[in-house]
């Protein structure tokens, strides 16, 4: 898998020059699969650069969002490829009781928001919700589930050639609990995250800003930590960073959650700052050599 | 959902009633008691920790409910059990015994947890009885 962030904040873009090094916009990773299939982790309006870099080639991806608010849905009428005949896009989403993923997407593509609706998208765009079970996207299998957030949100597993990502950009898995008291599964995201090889996770708020926003689906530092203690991934990038959080400021938040995962006993290196335009490579897993399984 | 990960709306369900001072138990999709908070455990005399998991037939005669004629409920006439096996709220008073074999009456209100994927389980809270808080 190659993953790559094309948008790491949260809750509103943040353009300026306060904001260069880190991104303004918002949530949207791109992940390209083993096979070539590639997805769009949320539609903040971070997946208009995505879009452009796609270029002129006939592209078919697959959308999935977490959930629907405006900072992950935002950049989806600015995504180039949607307006383009020879592009398919299906788009994943939670399941609501209230209405259809098409239509709770088509409140935001509609008048007066938009100035298209989603009848009117030249591409062929079809709405899925997630379901409750494991599914195939390319060479990848994907998982999806419930986390604490609110209104319905999802947090994704894929595992694609022995690699695996999970995406769980809001999240407040120590609403109501402290996670270090609570068994395992009783952690919301705990079967999602446990053990993949990249844990991409909300990091918003900093022990001092996270009383006075508890309840809103998001996570304090300490929070984070505890949960990538208990999850145990070969690595963690804090995402959905606070659009109030300066580029100087996400350096020192960012050197306080190195010290305090070494302080945890964590692996030096495993936490990283999501920034715009970042990209990881997961490598297929290497199968062992017969050789060596005979030893 | 992977064997062993609680649903998200048991989880959050189990947060809010470790939070409240009203009596509450949580159980799974199959019936089985997977909680009780802390003001539950002062009513029942045990703490959940101290119980663990069990199943509905065990759960449903561990504190000996009772009707008003001291007869002994059965388990499938119990409002938590009746929700989870219809999927609607239930309601009804009953006597329970503490594990100091005090008798306390009650009246036990029933809600199923309904998601996009179905039952996921049943939460109850209990009251004093109407009769017995006018005696107090």
């Amino acid at each position: 898998m190659h993953v790559k962030l094309w948008g790491t904040r949260g809750s509103v873009p943040s353009p300026g020059p306060e904001t260069i090094r880190y991104g303004g916009n918002t949530s949207c990773v791109g992940v390209t699969l083993s096979d070539g299939s590639l997805l769009a982790l949320d539609a903040g309006t971070g997946i208009r650069s995505l879009g452009l870099a796609l270029g002129d080639e006939p592209a078919r991806l697959h959308i999935l969002l977490t959930h629907l608010h405006l900072d992950h849905i935002q950049g989806l009428v600015f995504f180039a490829p949607a307006f383009k005949p020879q592009t398919e896009i299906v788009i994943w989403g939670p399941a609501s009781p209230e209405a259809s993923l098409q239509d709770r997407i088509a409140r935001y593509i509609s008048a007066p928001l938009s100035p298209v609706e989603v009848r009117e998208l030249p591409c062929d765009v079809s709405f899925r919700h997630a379901p409750d079970s494991e599914w195939e996207i390319g060479s990848a299998t994907i998982r999806a589930a419930s986390v604490a957030h609110r209104g319905p949100t999802l947090g994704y597993r894929i595992e694609d050639a022995g690699s695996s990502l999970t995406y769980i950009p809001d999240h407040e898995p120590a609403l109501g609990a402290a996670i270090d008291e609570l068994d395992d599964e009783w952690i919301s995201g705990f079967a999602l995250a446990k053990g993949a090889d990249l844990l991409i996770h909300d990091g918003q708020y900093t022990d001092a800003e996270y009383p006075d926003h508890v309840g809103w689906g998001h996570s304090a530092l300490s929070d984070t930590l505890a949960f990538a203690r208990r999850v145990e991934p070969g690595r963690t990038v804090l995402f959905h960073h606070d659009p109030l959080h300066s580029d100087d400021f996400l350096d020192r938040f960012y050197r306080e959650a190195r010290d305090r995962w070494a302080a945890l006993g964590g692996e030096p290196g495993a936490i990283e700052m999501g920034a715009e335009r970042a990209e990881i490579d997961l490598p297929a897993a290497t199968p062992t050599p017969v050789a060596d399984i005979q030893q | 959902m992977e064997a062993g990960q609680k649903p998200i709306e048991l989880i959050l369900a189990r947060n809010l009633i470790s939070s409240l001072s009203t009596p509450a138990f949580l159980v799974d999709e199959g019936g089985v008691l997977i909680f009780y908070n802390e003001a539950a455990g002062s009513l029942l005399g045990k703490r959940f920790e101290e119980i663990g998991k069990v199943g509905p037939e065990q759960w449903g005669t561990m504190f000996g409910p009772v009707d008003e004629s001291g007869a002994a409920i059965a388990y499938d006439e119990l409002p938590l059990v009746m929700t989870i096996r219809e999927g609607r709220p239930a309601h009804s008073d009953m006597r329970i015994r503490s594990a100091d074999g005090a008798e306390h009456e009650i009246e036990v209100s029933a809600l199923p947890i309904v998601t996009p994927h179905g039952s996921r389980g049943g939460i109850a809270f209990f009251w004093p009885s109407s009769e017995s808080a006018k005696g107090d």
